[in-house]
């Protein structure tokens, strides 16, 4: 007697796998801890980049007591050197004395001379001397009847020749965001491809695999346990990505949020490549043991791989260009994090970034084949670790 | 009808199955019997497909079985095991949708299957809060849950106590009654296969020994034996009926095998000439018995 209610076909049972794979691991403790942990430390760096300064250039509040063309040229000198100078009108000495001392300015302008605290700053000092040697030679010129033409022509800068390309705008900006996005994508790798291989031992060990593996295909319960995962990594990705967005828009601490917006892209974009490349791997590792206790065993090798390209492309963030980074980002263990980072960077030529995607695509493509392989192999052999020769073995 | 044909196993340099052939029909329960290492779990295992055979074929319904056929088959394998962190019903449900069952139907069912099996405990607990015997009768829940028409059971009656024994007994025989389930378990519990069973195959080295209905094993290979009790007889009194040789002497009673010339009256009308006669009657032989003299022999 046939069950009417039965579908016949197979087809979409890797999705149930998914599914479950998908809930069961929402519902745990740790997503919502690894989470909150993530905001947390996103958190932390937009924060500190928004209220520390860090990366922008010294500020410095300056006061006048008179006309202002000292001030105010203090003020567009800083701007071509990267400081920052807000200038402040006083009324008299009291009032300067008092904004010196309750430190609302740093010095005070009075005509020909600089009064500060206690001592002056020498970037600021520089500033203000050089700006009341312009006020003053200015007002020479004035008197010898020299011409507007040939005061611009005397102060004309020197043309600038480099040896190389400038450096694409933003730079210091970008490190701090190539940095966060490297960080959440180490952390997203490693964690969820963890996540991966603890899945695989815990069917093993409970042994609910053998019957699992009665009703459904080693592929599909490989395929569900991945995919399902994966849209979780991809999801608390997406989550924490816009969190970081958000809070730097809502804190100012990035002038350009398209470039956020577009490392945010960047970040998931480059997850699922490397998800794709590392799960299956985690899967087979996982199969490998036979016991929780032996994960730790199984997945040294990958961890290596992973905690290599995550210091190397840290390295990256001072030295894009590097021949050992370059290499790194082209290969396809460590592409998914030295990529990125060269990519915010913009010290990756298009053809490089091509390059990389064909690589770690392409090897997905082989990987993944093999891996699965061994998963099968190894995955109803009990009693101890497999080793991964008689997986390939027994899979044939 | 379940038809294993010819199976060959070998793991290394052991041979696991050596021609294994027997049939399973629809609504009937077959006893799998044999010592340990026979080749019983590695036939159901080759059955499910959790293992592949080395030759041999598996039919269900006269066709070849692959996995779309197995989705319609319920197992319950030697080695226990169901997500220890899920929940009952949760846990029955999505086994039952992996093997294509709708939600709701699914969910109807292990509903009633913790119900029948009278699993102690709320459907929403989780696996690793019962007690082994509920886990157990879980494990059972997980294999009836989408309604199979094949039933293979590797040891179902191990770990528990004799009210689930009576349970799964019960729950076997209405699948197979009422359903038309054909049935499959391994047991080493032989007086529970003679109470239960339909049919045995004995298995032993990886091929089956014997097979057949409790009748018929007997009749094939049981000796004819007889309990006597004689008060005050003397002694080979039953020397004088052709064909008749002693088995056994227990305190009063003697166990005589009869071949198949020798007429049961004859010795009968002996006995009571020697004294009071007060036992006399033919002994069957349990699956037991039937079973050590089939694997010594």
């Amino acid at each position: 007697m046939s069950d009417a209610a039965t579908r016949t076909t197979d087809r979409g049972t890797w999705l149930l796998v998914a599914r479950r794979d998908f809930w069961v691991r929402l519902r745990e403790r740790s997503f919502l801890i690894s989470t909150l942990l993530n905001m947390v430390v996103i958190s932390i760096l937009v924060l500190a980049r928004a209220y520390g300064g860090a990366g922008q250039g010294p500020s410095f509040d300056l006061g006048y007591v008179g006309p202002p063309p000292v001030a105010d040229g203090a003020v567009a000198l800083g701007q071509q050197a990267g400081v920052t100078v807000h200038v402040h009108e006083l009324p008299d000495e009291m009032a300067a004395a008092q904004a010196l001392r309750d430190g609302s300015v740093d010095a005070v302008v009075f005509g020909d001379r600089i009064v500060a605290r206690s001592s002056l700053d020498p970037t600021l000092g520089g500033l203000i001397e050089a700006s009341s040697r312009q006020v003053r030679i200015d007002a020479l010129l004035d008197r010898h009847g020299v011409t507007a033409q040939e005061r611009a022509d005397a102060n004309a800068g020197l043309p600038v020749q480099t040896i190389e390309a400038p450096p694409p705008p933003h730079r210091s900006e970008n490190a701090e965001v190539a940095f966060v996005a490297v960080i959440l994508l180490y952390g997203q790798l490693f964690g969820y491809g963890i996540w991966v291989a603890t899945g695989v031992i815990e069917e093993k060990a409970s042994r609910v695999v053998e019957l699992l593996l009665s009703a459904i295909r080693p592929k599909q319960l490989l395929a569900g346990k991945i995919v399902g995962i994966g849209i979780l990594g991809l999801g608390q990705l997406i989550v924490v990505a816009t969190f970081a967005i958000v809070l730097a828009l809502v804190t100012g601490a990035l002038d350009v949020p398209l470039s956020a917006v577009g490392a945010a892209a960047l970040v998931i974009g480059w997850f699922i490549l490397g998800f794709a490349f590392y799960a299956s791997l985690f899967a087979a590792a996982g199969a490998l043991a036979s016991r929780p206790e032996e994960l730790q065993n199984v997945i040294v090798p990958i961890n290596l791989i992973i905690l290599v390209s995550f210091f190397i492309s840290i390295g990256a963030l001072q030295n894009p260009d590097g021949r050992l980074v370059t290499i790194a980002s082209l290969l396809p263990m460590s592409a998914p994090l030295a990529m990125p980072v060269r990519i915010v960077l913009g010290a990756a030529p298009w053809w490089q970034v091509l390059l990389s995607l064909a690589v770690i695509v392409g090897s997905t493509v082989v990987l993944v084949p093999a891996a699965a392989r061994l998963y099968i192999g190894a995955i109803l052999r009990s009693g101890g670790r497999v080793r991964i020769r008689d997986a390939w073995r027994a899979a044939a | 009808m379940l038809q294993l044909i010819d199976l060959r196993r070998r793991f290394g340099d052991v041979v696991a199955l050596d021609g294994l052939s027997f049939e399973v029909p629809e609504g009937r329960i077959v006893g799998f019997v044999g010592r340990n290492g026979s080749g019983k779990t590695t036939t159901m295992r080759i059955t499910l497909g959790v293992l592949q055979a080395d030759g041999g074929e598996v039919r269900w319904r006269g066709a070849p079985v692959d996995a779309a056929v197995r989705r319609r088959f319920g197992y319950m394998p030697e080695e226990r095991g169901l997500y220890p962190k899920m929940r009952l019903r949760e846990q029955l449900v999505y086994l039952a949708r992996l093997r294509g069952t709708p939600k709701d139907v699914a969910r109807d069912r292990a509903s009633e299957l913790l119900q029948v099996l009278e699993v102690i405990g709320d459907p929403q607990a989780r696996m690793e809060s019962l007690s082994l015997g509920n886990q157990q009768r879980v494990q059972l829940a997980a294999s009836l849950v989408h309604a199979p028409e094949l039933l293979v059971l590797d040891e179902p009656f191990s770990g528990l106590d004799p009210v689930g024994v009576d349970v799964l007994a019960g729950v076997l025989s209405r699948e197979a009654r009422e359903r038309g389930v054909a049935v499959v378990f391994s047991s080493h519990q032989l007086d529970l296969v003679e109470r239960l069973c339909d049919a045995v195959v004995l298995v032993d080295h990886g091929r089956v020994v014997t097979s057949g209905t409790i009748e018929e094993l007997r009749a094939m290979r049981a000796r004819n034996l007889w309990r006597v009790e004689v008060a005050g007889a003397g002694a080979e009194w039953w020397s004088a009926v052709p064909g008749v040789r002693l088995d056994e002497h227990r305190d009063g009673e003697v166990i005589l095998e009869l071949d198949d010339a020798a007429d049961p009256q004859r010795v009968l009308d002996l006995a009571r000439a020697e004294g009071d006669v007060r036992a006399f009657g033919p002994i069957e032989p349990t699956l037991a018995q039937l079973f050590r003299e089939v694997v010594a022999g």
